[in-house]
């Protein structure tokens, strides 16, 4: 058990090193988030569910019956995207209070701070699986009557979908820390969002000229890919999956170092 | 600009290993800061940035200076001082929770602590959920955790409550599950922060008694302490604080005496 320590400023790759020695932690983290959240209450993993089906119901009623909205199986559209958006939304307004949550352990015991975050995306990651799980039974019985081979691409869009909610949460999280008034002004600018991301509409209804401007939100371009390959069961277009890696990659690795740069004066904010 | 707390494995030659410091802090120095002013709402901050009025007005509050201290392994020394001399900082900075403002601080070994009344418990988990928790920051496996539970809580004199939320601890109950808790996990250096100071008479005695064996077994102990015959009784050396810097270091007896003497209640 002897290993030895050595506190410097260390750059984010040693940092990310750091995390993986307190996997146990990490591991122990999403097992708790998830137990506080479906063993203490009775319906459990229902609550989750109903949420997103009522809202999607919602949708599907205005958007389909009253805007008319011209997309044939537009439940199927909009199952396809609104699960990966509600993920985000979740894990973008939980980052506010993440680190509060665990301040005594922070005050008391020094481990990396990045831990609650992961953790925390995990926790949502399993649930979104489930909630996507079972939105791919439906589509492939009702929608498709068949399962696209597009699909295996399906971990790679997850992968994509989680790095840019990181990018979001870290700053976020960061943000939080030092000032109160984040967990107001956030609802509010999630609110926008998603006005600007196609979840509830399709990119393609955007005006051309438009559109280079439009897919500058990182969630548009995600959210279009999981359309394209979950209700359209076709391949994306290598344009469009590039961009989006490559906008996924440079949020995530920009809101991790605005994150890690301030992370050392977190214990000392109670 | 801020070093962080990230902490970096690397490797010593096998003398080295021996004869190295278990924990080594070169010139270090924590400053911290009372702060007229800060700014604490993103509405003050797009405010102040308007108006380019700084976010915040600070001056120095307190400081600890220039703390150079070799503690060998299987030594133990207590951190001795009035409220406020920095023995909590020096502790906070050893065991990683605080990054040094200057110097650099080195530990080897895993490191266990109780700084603040319960170690760091979420008040809304089970005690049995804290174990879990702790035990996993300190890096212990499911299994290892299981099998230590039933010592730490017959330890800890739990009974029941091992399934309540800590909240409805009362403060001794808390005191004595982070103690058992931290001993279990086997550290090669251990911190304790007047753990000693709360739980009853017997409970002192099973936590001195169990402390001797964690130093027969080669661990190094650091505590802080306003019990003097406590540190004489469970330290080799002493370092006396005052106001950030070391007054006087040495042998437990002789500088536990001058405090005395210094203080006038010797």
């Amino acid at each position: 058990m002897s290993e030895v320590l050595v506190r410097t400023s260390d750059r984010p790759p040693y940092a990310l090193a750091e995390v993986w020695r307190f996997r146990e932690l990490l591991r122990s983290l999403v097992v708790r988030n998830l137990r506080v959240k479906y063993q203490r209450s009775t319906l459990g993993f229902v609550w989750t569910l109903l949420n997103p089906l009522l809202t999607v119901t919602v949708l599907v009623t205005v958007f389909s019956l009253f805007l008319r909205i011209q997309i044939p199986h537009y439940w199927a559209f909009l199952v396809s995207g609104y699960f990966a958006w509600n993920f985000f939304l979740q894990m973008v307004n939980m980052s506010t209070w993440v680190l509060a949550e665990h301040s005594s352990l922070r005050r008391s015991v020094a481990f990396p701070p990045e831990v609650l975050v992961l953790a925390a995306s995990l926790a949502r990651m399993v649930e979104l699986s489930i909630e996507l799980g079972l939105a791919l039974i439906v589509l492939a019985l009702l929608h498709h009557h068949a399962v696209p081979a597009s699909w295996v691409l399906l971990p790679l869009l997850l992968l994509l979908l989680w790095l840019v909610t990181l990018g979001l949460s870290f700053p976020v999280a960061t943000l939080g820390a030092f000032y109160s008034d984040v967990q107001h002004a956030l609802p509010i600018a999630l609110l926008m969002l998603f006005y600007l991301s196609p979840v509830f509409y399709s990119a393609a209804q955007v005006p051309e000229r438009m559109r280079p401007l439009y897919f500058l939100n990182p969630m548009a371009s995600v959210l279009t890919l999981f359309q394209q390959v979950l209700y359209g069961g076709e391949w994306p277009g290598l344009p469009l999956l590039l961009g989006a890696g490559a906008g996924a990659v440079f949020l995530a690795t920009a809101g991790y170092a605005s994150f890690h740069r301030r992370k050392a004066v977190f214990a000392e904010l109670v | 600009m801020l070093p962080s707390i990230a902490a970096r494995p690397f490797s010593l030659s096998w003398s080295e290993r021996r004869t190295a410091a278990a924990i080594r802090l070169a010139a270090v120095a924590k400053r911290f800061y009372h702060y007229e002013h800060r700014t604490t709402s993103l509405r003050e901050f797009f405010i102040r940035a308007v108006l380019r009025r700084p976010l915040a007005v600070r001056r120095a509050r307190f400081s600890l200076e220039g703390l150079t201290l070799d503690i060998r392994r299987g030594e133990s020394v207590a951190f001795i001082g009035r409220n406020g001399s920095g023995k909590s900082t020096a502790l906070r900075l050893i065991a990683g929770i605080y990054a040094p403002s200057a110097g650099e601080v080195r530990v080897i070994g895993r490191i266990a602590s109780v700084i603040e009344l319960g170690a760091g418990f979420n008040p809304e988990l089970t005690g049995r959920e804290n174990v879990e928790l702790y035990g996993a920051v300190m890096g212990m496996k499911r299994q290892e955790i299981a099998r230590h539970f039933d010592a730490i809580i017959a330890f800890a004199e739990l009974g029941e409550f091992v399934d309540e939320p800590v909240k409805f601890y009362s403060s001794g109950m808390q005191a004595r599950l982070a103690f058992a808790v931290t001993v279990a996990v086997e550290p090669d250096v251990l911190l304790l922060d007047e753990v000693l100071a709360v739980g009853d008479a017997s409970f002192r005695e099973r936590c001195l008694a169990r402390l001797e064996r964690f130093r027969a077994r080669g661990g190094t102990l650091v505590v802080v302490s306003h019990d003097l015959e406590q540190v004489r009784r469970l330290c080799e050396r002493a370092v006396w604080l005052e106001q950030g810097r070391v007054r006087r270091e040495g042998p437990a007896g002789e500088v536990t005496r001058a405090y005395e003497a210094a203080s006038g209640t010797g």
